[in-house]
């Protein structure tokens, strides 16, 4: 504190103090609702999910063809040429076997999460998702996985409207 | 489609929806608290005087405005002023029609120099007009909860 003051007036508040309206206060929850623009090249990302269906884009310069679709090519910088689809197979990259959900719990089974090269994409490249249908210790980084999609009616234009990749027999 | 192409229909325009979840207390402070915990358990009305400069603050504050000395003098103020300004609602605030229109008004508190914000009742719009003399109507003591709404209205004095 400073020479002219001691100590600050008041009290420190605790929660009980609200719980048991010890103390006057008032609350306020305002109303954060959004609506994040997927733009143009997201945007038929996810309307083609709904239809079942993967699709990337096309650089015919750096010929390469990638996943998820976007306006330009990073590596150019022109504008993307084709729209193209793309098979729901791949080839698994990369994985983690995740035993904590995301606020630190503990579970048994583990989530399986991984990147998968979409077939068809040149160099390869991948887009995350889930395993599912495999036990943790047979996953295997170059096992081929194919999507596994839910209903066409419970769809609705979402990444997760593929359930998880399954191994390929 | 050229990939630059933009979407002509809106339904193509897709867009990911969400809700943040925020919520914020509000405390009354230390002499917003006396002041809503007067209102609440006496139905009183009090203010705080700076004596240097003559003034009683409604609502209560801890500092005077024009000097900032610390103030700890509280005064009853009364219940009853005089309309200052008013304004009717007839639109809520999504703008929808209300069923009956709304008056509020900034009523300067009769022995202090400040004043609420808050609605008039018991009387129809066009019979408002600056300077009309209204009192206080508390709810019931039950039903007070210490805010600015344990005060339901103003109404005008009765002759």
């Amino acid at each position: 504190m400073t020479a002219k003051i001691k100590e600050f007036p008041g009290v420190g508040l605790r929660e009980a103090d609200f719980r048991e309206k010890r103390v006057i206060y008032n609350t306020w929850t305002p109303n954060a609702q959004y609506a994040w623009d997927a733009g143009v090249a997201i945007g038929r990302y996810l309307a083609e999910l709904k239809e079942g269906r993967l699709i990337g884009v096309r650089c015919n310069k750096c010929r390469r063809t990638v996943i998820p679709p976007r306006n330009f090519c990073e590596w150019c910088f022109r504008p993307m040429d084709d729209w193209v689809y793309l098979p729901d197979t791949g080839t698994i990259n990369t994985y983690s076997l995740c035993y904590v959900t995301w606020d630190m719990g503990r579970v048994k089974v583990p989530e399986i999460s991984a990147v998968i090269d979409i077939d068809g994409t040149s160099p390869p490249v991948g887009i995350m998702h889930l395993l599912g249908e495999v036990k943790p210790d047979d996953v295997k980084i170059g096992m081929k996985v194919q999507a596994v999609w839910k209903p066409a009616e419970e769809r609705e234009g979402s990444i997760l409207d593929i359930k998880y990749f399954k191994p390929m027999t | 489609m050229p990939i630059l192409e933009k979407p002509d229909q809106l339904h193509q325009a897709i867009a990911w929806r969400g809700d943040i979840p925020i919520s914020s207390r509000y405390t009354a402070g230390i002499a917003g608290e006396r002041f809503f915990g007067e209102i609440r358990d006496n139905a009183r009305i009090l203010g705080t005087r700076c004596e240097a400069c003559d003034l009683i603050y409604v609502p209560a504050m801890m500092f005077c405005e024009r000097c900032f000395a610390q103030l700890d003098e509280w005064a009853e103020v009364e219940n009853w002023g005089i309309v200052f300004t008013y304004t009717v609602l007839h639109r809520d605030l999504d703008e929808k029609p209300l069923d009956s229109p709304v008056i509020l008004a900034y009523v300067k508190l009769a022995g202090s120099d400040g004043g609420l914000v808050h609605y008039l009742g018991e009387m129809a719009p066009e019979d408002v007009y600056i300077g009309m003399p209204v009192e206080a109507v508390f709810k019931d003591a039950a039903e007070r909860e210490g805010s600015i709404l344990d005060i339901a209205y103003f109404r005008p004095v009765a002759d």
